[in-house]
């Protein structure tokens, strides 16, 4: 991973090295890119006649002017509590699962745990063998599918129960983790580890004193970086029917109460707002500015634990650790999932019915031909959504970032612009989605303007984490040889932030493209829509095909995500 | 960066979290469903808030007259009711006569025992904005007035909000892409009449029992919203109980259950509350064999595989 | 200090480490080419030799971690080759290595990179335990009275400086209590004022607890005033191997000399 990502100050030439080999690396991936964005744009309908529904703008005023009256009645501010409290119950549960499966899928997916096992690790010959291999591939299924497939398929096996959630929830989140956290550890400085080694001591104890300390704070800022994504994950899945915020909000919308909407719109906003807040501090605590770090070993993250300042750091850890161990059981209590169905004989007996009713999959010509113009307009809804998010957000994150100087009007155009960003994705996309089809007929670009609404809310906070964190010296050597502010920005700050930021937005497309099936549950278009009208039908043989070619496309994505993000690097 | 008042802070939210927890007892906690319950439900096709009144009462009438616990489990779309019955984590639910049909197929000896008088005879209303300018219509053939304008079905899985009104939209010759833009699937027979009212759609369908109860109500506002078109007649809404209820609860328990709703009294004050709340004089026996006409419409729109 | 493996110590013949025509590749790299030696307990032996000679190679085949590509290595009269990856830890706990950057765990306390030396006798349980709550604090106390540092017990461990922290490195060899200590270029992190310090407490150590000591230098002086015997490396062969009264500065000079 080259440093040109990093945020570790390093360019002092006002041309800095990440533009030079961003326009070289990037110049194929920025043409595919533009050709891809204008095919998206086309195939999710944008020239389309019959887009607009004016009729419904009616309900958009509506609903909008609700807003200033949201229902504060003491019996709708207990259900709100406490819808709060079950998204933020499954949110814990969850993440706390998805830890577990993530530290020990981890260290069984990293290429140092399987080196450290080694006897001559350092020897030329050392090779990682097929366990390394096989457990990175067994994480790679549950990452592509999203928790809302998770939640639909765990429901027919475990019946209504909270346990559904949590596990929807966390087997993808288990598998995410599982996958960054390794890369972690693969960065981590070795060479207390190998000291030890080489001293007789056994991997895990090495491990336990020479590479897990020091990978701690990275790894402690990564977990709170997915209880963000955890408590809007928990949203959405109550959208499916888990309960909580999701739900409530759901049913307000089906029954057109918007008063209430609000109300339950605002918690959600406060909850979202506190855990981001909560996790930006912690994480600088630890020493870990950076929120998420998508380009693959970078310098900056290994450097954590150097940086972290020993006394709030280690008081930080101190505290996550005695929250974790409160909050973990009390969520677990308050949602009381059935364990015990993990193990009934009913469970197995299910999960062997539904495996015979999906194989084998509908592959007759006419479903595959149905297929593949679906698996277009899918692809297409992401890469729509992703290049609208990225646009806004990268316009968006400059206002977004902290401004150096605490002018009034810089500051008060941060915080309106912080609170849109924070709003935007705070809010489901399917409830998104579901407002934008008030407006718009169904099809694949409802869908893809609500994917888009969500991610500018996460890209253009990312975006603005970057640009914060990034070489203030060559804008201020340029203001302080005359140019104005506009052409500093120009040329010293977006050159630097913008390969990061690109980066970023590829990242989320990967998430993006998973995320076009729960627009399609709410009637906007693609394979989700299809997938919504198969599992009404009860039609499990389509199901099945419908996932692979759902799963072909992410994985497609992944690739192709993974390989432009190395190329502009 | 992380001084004591941040920990406070932290702690703080654990704290309140904590209290707020005990405070509100889990929900879970509130229903958890003894093996002995009878556990019934319904396809939600309503605002959730009617149905859990709805069921809340009729679930007390069982429970006084079968003598057994009886609690109502709210589900949030059609697929997942039918899911449920079929896991078994319902007894009994009050399906539409599509849904009905995809339990009974996953379920063997599931049976179709009990529903409304209106079921036997049950129609769907076409409506319309009045703004639209579509006239209202006797004849079938009417329904190509639909094309070029924008409407709304109900839930997928309805089948007085879709499965019905599709099938007699094909047999007028009028294809789902002859409408303007696609069709909406508003999720409920009442958000149906809201969107239509309020012209997000020009033209919608709807369960005509839910639509004559709004009306009577008063919700509708009528200089709005006019129905365009009453469907032929079709089987509905009935009970569906699985046959493993018997060894939970007896032998003639499903018996019992019949006579319970045959027992209601529209001249008895607490009964007439629930009928009026089904929208029903009175309830009747039905069978498996009457849905075996809309089991075919089902296969032929591809609901059915 | 305690407990070493009696098996073992009485497996020693009398020498420590033995090569026979030892080469390691690296690809088409050779780092070690042909290397044969015999180290014998208690020598003070100085590997010297330009950047790139080998000598953290052959420190690395010292200490097992590096297998060679030919030839026979006996590390305490065992067959490396011949040693399963548990035998071989077995072997490995007696030889201490101490790291030029100094290799300790910058984020934790001095206590717990000094009680990394117990990791070979302690099992995973007590090892995670005395994260939380230090075990045998009077055994690393002792440890680090003996390298200077007596108060620098709790002190977070990347707070001291680079003098400080090798002799935190050498505090754990201690614990870990080796037949063997191997030093690989221990002073060339360290303030100049400093590393005679160092190098001085090494061999006092060795001679006080009777340890041998192979250790790889770039300042020639130490090798001359602290050891025995020196061995000159280049391009990955044995130039010389001799006492130190028999080294010339001539040897000296063709080691260094850059190619033409």
């Amino acid at each position: 991973m080259s440093s040109s990502l990093s945020s570790t100050p390093r360019a002092t030439t006002w041309a800095p090295q990440p533009l030079r080999s961003f326009l070289k690396g990037g110049r194929l991936v920025a043409i595919v890119t533009l050709l891809a964005v204008a095919w998206s744009a086309i195939q999710a309908g944008l020239f389309r006649g019959d887009l607009i529904n004016v009729g419904g703008w009616a309900l958009v005023r509506q609903f909008f002017a609700a807003a200033l009256r949201p229902e504060l009645s003491p019996d709708f501010l207990l259900l709100t509590l406490e819808a709060t409290l079950v998204t933020f119950a499954y949110a814990i549960s969850g993440l706390a699962l998805s830890l577990v499966i993530g530290f020990v899928g981890g260290l069984l997916s990293s290429e140092v745990w399987w080196l450290s096992r080694r006897p001559h690790r350092q020897s030329p010959t050392a090779t990682l063998g097929s366990p390394w291999l096989i457990a990175r591939s067994a994480l790679a299924v549950p990452r592509a599918i999203h928790e809302a497939i998770w939640g639909l398929f765990l429901v027919r096996i475990l019946g209504l129960d909270p346990l559904v959630a949590i596990l929807a929830l966390g087997l993808p989140f288990g598998a995410i983790t599982a996958k960054v956290f390794s890369e972690i550890l693969d960065e981590t400085p070795r060479d207390a580890l190998h000291a030890l080694l080489n001293g007789g001591a056994p991997p895990a104890r090495a491990m336990l004193y020479g590479l897990l300390p020091r990978a701690l704070p990275n790894l402690t800022s990564y977990s709170f970086y997915r209880l963000e994504c955890a408590i809007r994950s928990a949203t959405v899945l109550g959208v499916i029917g888990a309960g909580g915020l999701g739900y409530q909000i759901l049913l307000s919308l089906q029954s057109l109460r918007y008063q209430e909407m609000w109300t339950l719109m605002a918690a959600l906003l406060v909850l979202s707002g506190l855990t981001d807040w909560l996790s930006a501090h912690i994480r600088h605590a630890l020493g870990a500015p950076t929120r998420l770090d998508v380009n693959l070993g970078a310098d900056c993250a290994a450097e954590a634990a150097v940086r972290a300042r020993a006394t709030s750091g280690s008081r930080a850890l101190a505290v996550l650790l005695a929250a974790a161990a409160v909050l973990t059981p009390l969520s677990l209590w308050y949602v009381q999932p059935d364990l015990g169905k993990l193990f009934a004989p009913r469970t197995t007996m299910l999960l062997g019915d539904m495996l015979r009713q999906m194989f084998p999959p509908d592959l007759s010509p006419a479903n595959v031909v149905t297929l593949f113009s679906l698996s277009a307009q899918t692809l297409a809804m992401s890469v729509f959504a992703i290049a609208l998010a990225g646009l806004f957000g990268i316009l968006l994150a400059y206002p977004a970032a902290h401004p150096a100087r605490r002018a009034r009007g810089a500051m008060l155009a941060y915080s309106a612009v912080r609170v849109f960003l924070l709003f935007c994705r705070a809010i489901p996309a399917p409830v998104w989605a579901l407002l934008i089809l008030f407006v718009m007929f169904p099809g694949p670009l409802p869908g893809a303007l609500a994917i888009a609404v969500h991610n500018l809310g996460i890209l253009g906070r990312l975006i603005a984490e970057a640009v914060e964190n990034a070489d203030k010296r060559p804008a201020a050597a340029l203001r302080h040889a005359g140019a104005s502010s506009a052409q500093a920005f120009l040329y010293g700050t977006l050159p630097i932030t913008l390969p990061q930021s690109l980066a970023y937005i590829f990242y989320r497309w990967e998430i993006g493209m998973r995320e076009t099936v729960i627009v399609g549950f709410v009637g906007a278009g693609g394979l989700g829509r299809l997938l919504t009208e198969q599992l009404s039908s009860f039609d499990y043989g389509g199901v099945t095909a419908t996932l692979i070619a759902l799963l072909i496309l992410t994985f497609i994505v992944d690739l192709l995500s993974t390989a432009a993000r190395r190329a502009i690097r | 960066m992380f001084r004591p008042s941040k920990i406070g802070f932290a702690l703080a939210l654990c704290a309140s979290a904590a209290l707020a927890a005990c405070a509100a007892p889990p929900p879970a906690a509130r229903q958890a469903a003894q093996p002995q319950t009878f556990v019934i439900s319904a396809i939600p096709d309503q605002d959730p808030e009617k149905l859990n009144r709805l069921y809340g009462k009729v679930s007390d009438y069982l429970k006084e007259q079968l003598g057994v616990q009886v609690v109502y489990k709210p589900v949030t779309d059609y697929a997942a009711v039918v899911n449920a019955f079929r896991t078994g984590d319902v007894d009994m639910v009050w399906f539409g006569g599509l849904t009905g049909v995809q339990a009974r197929l996953q379920v063997d000896g599931a049976q179709a025992i009990i529903q409304r008088d209106i079921d036997a005879n049950f129609h769907s209303v076409f409506i319309a904005n009045a703004a639209a300018g579509i006239q209202p219509f006797d004849d079938i053939s009417g329904l190509t007035a639909l094309k070029g304008r924008t409407f709304t079905f109900g839930s997928e899985s309805s089948t007085s909000g879709r499965l019905m009104p599709q099938f007699f939209m094909n047999k007028a010759g009028v294809a789902l892409s002859d409408l303007k833009g696609e069709p909406g699937f508003s999720g409920s027979h009442d958000k149906t009449i809201k969107l239509v009212e309020a012209g997000t759609y020009e033209a919608g369908v709807l369960n005509e029992q839910v639509w004559k109860s709004r009306l009577a109500a008063g919700e509708v506002d009528t200089n709005k919203v006019i129905v365009i078109w009453r469907t032929p007649a079709y089987y509905d809404y009935h009970w569906v109980v699985r046959p493993d209820v018997e060894q939970k609860f007896g032998a003639g328990f499903i018996q019992r259950v019949k006579q319970a709703f045959l027992a209601l009294d529209a001249a008895n004050p607490a009964h007439k509350e629930i009928l009026d709340l089904f929208g029903a004089q009175k309830f009747i026996e039905t069978k498996n064999e009457n849905y075996a006409d809309i089991e075919a419409v089902a296969r032929q729109i591809g609901k059915i595989k | 200090m305690s407990t070493r493996a009696p098996g073992i110590h009485s497996a020693i013949p009398t020498a420590i480490f033995e090569l026979k025509g030892v080469t390691v590749r690296y690809g088409a790299l050779a780092a070690l080419q042909d290397v044969s030696l015999r180290i014998e307990a208690g020598e003070r032996v100085a590997l010297i030799g330009p950047s790139g000679a080998g000598k953290s190679t052959l420190l690395g085949v010292l200490n097992g971690s590096v297998a060679p590509t030919g030839g026979e290595v006996r590390l305490l009269g065992r067959d490396v080759a011949r040693l399963s990856a548990r035998a071989l830890r077995q072997v490995q706990r007696q030889i201490g290595t101490v790291y030029q950057q100094f290799n300790l765990t910058p984020n934790l306390s001095v206590i717990h990179n000094v009680n990394a030396g117990h990791l070979g006798r302690w099992s995973l349980a007590k090892a995670a335990f005395s994260l939380v709550i230090p075990l045998e604090r009077e055994t690393a106390a002792r440890a680090l009275e003996n390298v200077g540092i007596a108060d620098k017990l709790y002190e977070r461990t990347s707070h001291l400086s680079g003098g400080q922290q090798q002799r935190v490195a050498i505090a754990r060899v201690l614990v870990q209590d080796p037949v063997a200590i191997l030093a690989d270029e221990p002073i060339s992190s360290i303030d100049p004022e400093r590393s005679r310090e160092i190098m001085t407490l090494l061999r006092e150590l060795c001679d006080r607890l009777n340890k041998t000591l192979v250790v790889s230098l770039h300042a020639l002086e130490y090798a001359y005033s602290h050891c025995d015997r020196i061995i000159g490396l280049r391009e990955g062969r044995v130039l010389f191997d001799l006492p130190v009264g028999q080294v010339t500065p001539a040897m000296v000079e063709t080691l260094y000399r850059i190619r033409a």
